[in-house]
């Protein structure tokens, strides 16, 4: 089997992965997509049999596992996962409908529908983009006034995905979350991942730590049901310990494991590479 | 392998098991490159994107 590494800039995750993939015995390539152009419909031979995404841009990952599918390749993720798993409404919607424990969430249409659905859900709330990653622009909300200053400043950007609003219930947490890496039916990993001092957010690219810990029979059943929720793969799910048990708040299709690989002993690019080549045998 | 940096002039040390792709940043200035090229023991680097705001996981 061989096995396509896409990507746009190139981590260390990446490079593990082509690592693990070589050490299995199968032949691998690292192929950096910026630079190229796709016919579509038109299957290209130098992406192998099947493509592990790993992009860092969202609509770059898209388009791209969309193009690679349509060309008849097998995909990890598939763009349908990728679409559910960039677009936190339809990660909201998936979750729920598969009744994963997740916090309350709303949608705003206009600024007009924002404060209904903040007095619904009260404050402290969370206001967080569409799209996006990295805790980038998720904001804790304490009231009423912080919620119209955002809403003004947000009528003020161009593009008109801003002036639709994402909200949701805060959750009273300890300083951390937890981080499971999902590998198919196979959770390889948790970690707790620990705000940095002054700061809310726990991601890891925000200066977030990670440390090990052994998850209990509940938190393994609900991190399963959310990765199949999203269709499941090579996912990344989120969790927070709430007062009345865990919840999931998001799921992350290409995964960053560095954080995580640091606190606990498990080979987890290994582990993703068993998953694919498992996957690509059935 | 050395290159300078093309916003700072300071050198650049890469590592010998660099590969096309990987990033590489500048210790004086903190610009970032990318490697673009690497023939008989010269590497040629080109600045790397800028963080997008669809960048993540």
């Amino acid at each position: 089997m061989k096995l396509g590494i896409t990507f746009d800039r190139l981590r260390w995750e990446e490079k593990a992965l082509k690592e693990a993939a070589e050490s299995a015995g199968l032949e691998t390539s690292l192929i950096d997509v910026k630079g190229l152009n796709f016919e579509v419909a038109k299957k290209r031979s130098e992406f192998g049999d099947v493509v592990l995404q790993r992009c860092i841009s969202h609509y770059r990952s898209l388009l791209l596992s969309q193009t690679l599918e349509g060309s008849g390749l097998r995909v990890i993720n598939s763009h349908s996962v990728a679409e559910v798993c960039s677009n936190k409404l339809a990660t909201s919607i998936a979750l729920s409908k598969a009744g994963v424990p997740t916090p309350r969430t709303f949608l705003a249409l206009s600024s007009d529908a924002v404060e209904g659905a903040a007095e619904e859900l009260g404050y402290p709330l969370v206001l967080k983009p569409f799209v996006g990653s990295w805790g980038r622009m998720v904001t804790i909300v304490k009231d009423r006034a912080t919620l119209q200053a955002l809403v003004e400043y947000k009528e003020e950007l161009a593009n008109p995905i801003e002036h639709m609003y994402y909200l949701q219930e805060y959750i009273q947490r300890p300083p951390r979350d937890i981080r499971a890496i999902m590998a198919g039916d196979r959770l390889v990993t948790c970690v707790h991942r620990h705000a940095p001092p002054g700061e809310w957010r726990t991601n890891v690219a925000r200066g977030g730590t990670s440390e090990a810990f052994k998850p209990d029979a509940e938190l393994k059943e609900i991190v399963h049901r959310a990765s199949e929720a999203v269709g499941g793969g090579v996912l990344g799910v989120d969790a927070m310990e709430s007062s009345s048990g865990y919840v999931v708040h998001e799921v992350n299709n290409t995964v960053e494991f560095r954080g995580a690989q640091s606190a606990v002993d498990v080979d987890i690019p290994k582990r993703i590479i068993e998953y694919v080549a498992h996957t690509v045998k059935r | 392998m050395n290159t300078s940096c093309n916003e700072c002039g300071a050198q650049i040390a890469v590592p010998n098991d660099v590969i096309v792709g990987e990033i590489v940043s500048c210790k004086d200035c903190s610009s970032e490159y990318e490697v673009a090229e690497i023939n008989n023991g010269t590497v040629l680097l080109k600045p790397s994107e800028q963080v997008g705001e669809d960048w993540g996981e």
